[in-house]
């Protein structure tokens, strides 16, 4: 039996008295793409920072690829890419250094980190302006280079949070094209993102967290099912069209009251 | 359903968002103090606040005193000079010592319905409130109580256009600020202008000695030129306040008002130049970085570094910080300092031997002393090991290599930079002042072998407990950590101290060969004492992560 890519037993995370993730048990094949999605605040940032190592966990075990994150955080992080929410980039390096840094970092040789770098910067179109330090590049062009960097050592699961904000259609397209070609090779890569257009696409499987908690996980269609055989408990269901994960998302979080909730103000 | 055409506008009163404005500092204030690190930097805060101020309060006694001696001494032709002492710091201070200065972001207040008028006194009333407006005000009040316990006849007078003369400094300030900061909002300006205010420290260092030394065999020029500097100041703001108190002094009111007219003309002047500045924020002005066009479109291989016998992540490291460092503004600072030092102390003032330097007069001491000074410049960037990193330094964590390990890479580019310096420092003692005796040199290294790893091993731990984020292209808006601060003046203090005494204690038994033995086991000491700090530097940078991670990755 394959070693499951990401696995969290009672994962939690308190601020003081806030209890920002609670008792989150995930379970991501190897191979999978993976979305995480939750509102504002709901803890998917809290709980990426504590698979990636950015942040303790309060309690609870983390395994990736089946080795423990907290015994061995040297040997997880050799295993994996992440593009973190603040992108972690050097400013005063120019995109060709960075990724060289990079990549020696995670232990390439010079030949083989060059070599990369010259054909991420190509694949990513960040290879016109090899003097422009990364501070000076624009937001898309930072987010694909945090992107490239992510890559560069060849993960075998890649966290990205929130990699499509701020990227415009043509970037936006590349990053798609190249996540797609590192599933079809095996890699799995766990996203959080706003978008759920670009989630429902992408994704094979989704987990949601709410408050803190993990309220539904599985694939696509486990997650329609669940929420279609809740509705049909609940009351008669409206129409017959597949759900889409907006409306998933939504009946999960409870989120379909607060749209229809007004403000007195604003009428 | 009430539509958004029936909501209720209230309109804004500018009392209101002033005191909402107040408030919002007073929070912003009491949050920072609420952590335990913010009460520390509070408290160091209040130290160094306190030093400034008594700094400051002896520099108002002695414009009292001067300024009480020159006008009961009928010298009051003095007094353009004292006011030009007042007018240099105000101006030079908060651009020179950027590190004091809190500015506003002037783009933060903007999407709020605030009139104009309001947006121009918010920035004028950040700027009154800086070091350089306190003690600019206190030197001011001393030149009053001087002129006051001389003459208080005069009292009332000299209240007024010291008065005017402090708003005129005030609007003076906040204008160049604005421009300043109209500048600095592109990265190359920004390094431009570092560049430019570089070389006007380095030069104005050589002002005195220059000075001293060629002052006497050039007086005929020193008094051709003072005599037209002297007219020309005369219609500078401090030679206008200066002008209408001297005409105050000798009841010649209608000079008095004149002085006086083109004083306010002045302040109204500086209140135009800056409403055209603040103008164009106010409406919106895009200063953000121009997107550069490329001229060709290539790719081009570039290779790391190969350091032999240093494993691919500490080359990596040490790479990346020469290269950080090599393209900032305080690293020119620090490779330059030592032998700009070691040139002002050769020149000296001159005229013989009894007044030469210190240091010609003792060239043993050379050596030492520019090694120890380019230490101490370094400091500068050992205790704030993540500063220059900002968000980056979350790489570090998700990266697969201990932090030990990079901190002891940074350390690495810390002592190849010392390295580096001592040569060329060497070399500069060498061509100014004679050769280094073979056992002022070994004392001077087995010197720095202890000095170098006690700054390691604190600045390590500052790194860790007191990072602050800064930006190596700028030389404005950044705050040192006052914890750093403080902690570095002790630091230095007691490094400083015993090796004073390690050379005392040779001195009387007449051999510097006995310094470098007191220094091998204190180095041995210190080299301990850095690497247990390196060898806790996991634990504790783990256990300070969240608070690392969010001070650097702070916009």
């Amino acid at each position: 039996m394959d070693v499951p890519a990401i696995t969290t037993d009672k994962l939690t995370r308190r601020f003081g008295e806030l209890v920002a993730v609670e008792d989150v048990n995930l379970q991501v094949a190897a191979g999978q793409f993976f979305g995480f999605l939750g509102p504002n605040g709901a803890g998917k940032s809290t709980t990426i920072k504590m698979l990636t190592g950015l942040l303790a966990a309060s309690s609870g075990r983390i395994e990736i690829l089946g080795t423990d994150l907290a015994q061995n955080p040297v040997e997880v992080k050799r295993q994996i890419g992440v593009v973190p929410e603040g992108m972690a980039l050097f400013g005063r390096l120019t995109g060709a250094e960075y990724l060289n840094f990079v990549g020696r970092m995670y232990g390439l040789d010079r030949e083989t980190a060059s070599n990369r770098t010259v054909e991420l910067l190509d694949f990513m179109g960040l290879a016109d302006q090899p003097r422009k330090l990364v501070t000076d590049y624009s937001h898309g062009m930072q987010k694909k280079l945090a992107l490239a960097a992510a890559v560069i050592h060849g993960p075998r699961i890649l966290f990205l949070d929130e990699p499509f904000e701020g990227v415009d259609a043509i970037a936006s397209g590349t990053l798609k094209s190249m996540l797609q070609r590192m599933i079809l090779r095996g890699a799995t890569i766990f996203l959080t993102s706003h978008v759920l257009e670009i989630v429902e696409r992408l994704c094979s499987h989704v987990a949601i967290i709410d408050k803190g908690r993990l309220v539904a996980q599985g694939s696509l269609e486990e997650l329609r099912v669940g929420v279609e055989a809740k509705s049909s408990t609940d009351g008669p269901e409206s129409g017959s069209e597949k759900l889409n994960l907006e409306q998933i998302f939504l009946r999960t979080v409870g989120g379909s009251h607060r749209v229809e909730q007004e403000l007195s103000w604003l009428g | 359903m009430a539509g958004l055409s029936n909501t209720e506008m209230t309109q804004p009163r500018p009392q209101d968002q002033y005191r909402a404005i107040g408030r919002l500092r007073w929070q912003l204030f009491f949050n920072s103090v609420r952590s335990t690190r913010g009460t520390v930097e509070l408290l160091s805060r209040l130290i160094v606040g306190f030093m400034i101020f008594f700094g400051g309060l002896g520099g108002a006694i002695s414009l009292g005193f001067a300024t009480w001696y020159f006008v009961s001494e009928n010298k009051i032709e003095f007094l353009p000079l004292l006011l030009w002492v007042v007018f240099m710091f105000w101006q030079l201070f908060p651009v020179i010592a950027t590190a004091f200065t809190e500015t506003l972001d002037s783009s933060s207040f903007l999407r709020f319905p605030l009139s104009y008028r309001s947006y121009f006194l918010i920035q004028l009333a950040y700027g009154s409130f800086d070091p350089a407006t306190a003690l600019g005000t206190l030197w001011l009040v001393g030149i009053l109580i001087g002129i006051g316990y001389a003459r208080s006849s005069l009292v009332p007078w000299t209240a007024l256009v010291l008065f005017t003369f402090a708003i005129v400094n005030i609007l003076l300030a906040r204008l160049i600020f604005a421009w300043v900061e109209r500048w600095l909002a592109r990265r190359r300006s920004r390094e431009i202008l570092g560049v430019i205010f570089f070389f006007m420290v380095v030069g104005l260092q050589f002002v005195g000695p220059l000075l001293s030394r060629y002052g006497e065999s050039s007086s005929g020029n020193i008094e051709r030129y003072g005599g037209k500097i002297t007219l020309a100041q005369r219609i500078s703001p401090p030679g206008m306040a200066a002008q209408a108190l001297i005409a105050t002094a000798s009841h010649s009111m209608r000079q008095t008002f004149f002085f006086f007219a083109l004083l306010c003309a002045y302040g109204a002047a500086f209140a135009l130049v800056l409403h055209v500045r603040l103008r164009s924020q106010y409406q919106g002005e895009n200063l953000s970085e121009t997107a550069v066009v490329a001229s060709a479109s290539r790719t081009i291989q570039q290779r790391a570094w190969n350091v032999p016998g240093l494993p691919p992540q500490i080359g990596a490291v040490l790479e990346k910080e020469l290269r950080y460092l090599s393209r900032s503004g305080p690293m020119l600072f620090t490779m330059i300092m030592p032998v700009v030092m070691l040139l002002i102390f050769r020149i000296g003032p001159g005229g013989g031997p009894e007044s030469e330097g210190f240091l010609v007069r003792m060239p043993d001491l050379a050596f030492p002393v520019g090694t120890m000074y380019a230490l101490l410049m370094l400091t500068n960037l050992v205790y704030n090991n993540f500063g220059a990193d900002g968000g980056g330094v979350q790489f570090y964590f998700v990266s697969p290599v201990p932090l030990s390990r990079i901190v002891a890479a940074k350390n690495l580019s810390h002592t190849v930079v010392l390295t580096g310096e001592t040569i060329i420092v060497w070399i500069a003692v060498c061509l100014l002042y004679r050769p280094p005796l073979f056992d002022v040199s070994v004392a001077t290294i087995s010197g720095i072998l202890f000095a170098l790893p006690v700054n390691l091993a604190a600045g390590n731990l500052l790194s860790v407990y007191s990072p602050k984020k800064v930006e190596y292209g700028t030389f404005g808006r950044q705050r040192a950590s006052w914890t750093t601060v403080l902690a570095s003046f002790g630091i230095q203090f007691a490094t400083f101290g015993l090796g004073a005494l390690a050379l005392t204690i040779a001195h009387s038994y007449g051999s510097l060969w006995f310094a470098a033995l007191l220094f091998l086991p204190l180095a041995a000491i210190a080299l301990s004492a850095y690497s247990l700090v390196l060898r806790n530097l996991d634990r504790m940078v783990l256990a300070r992560r969240e608070t690392l991670i969010g001070e650097l990755c702070r916009t």
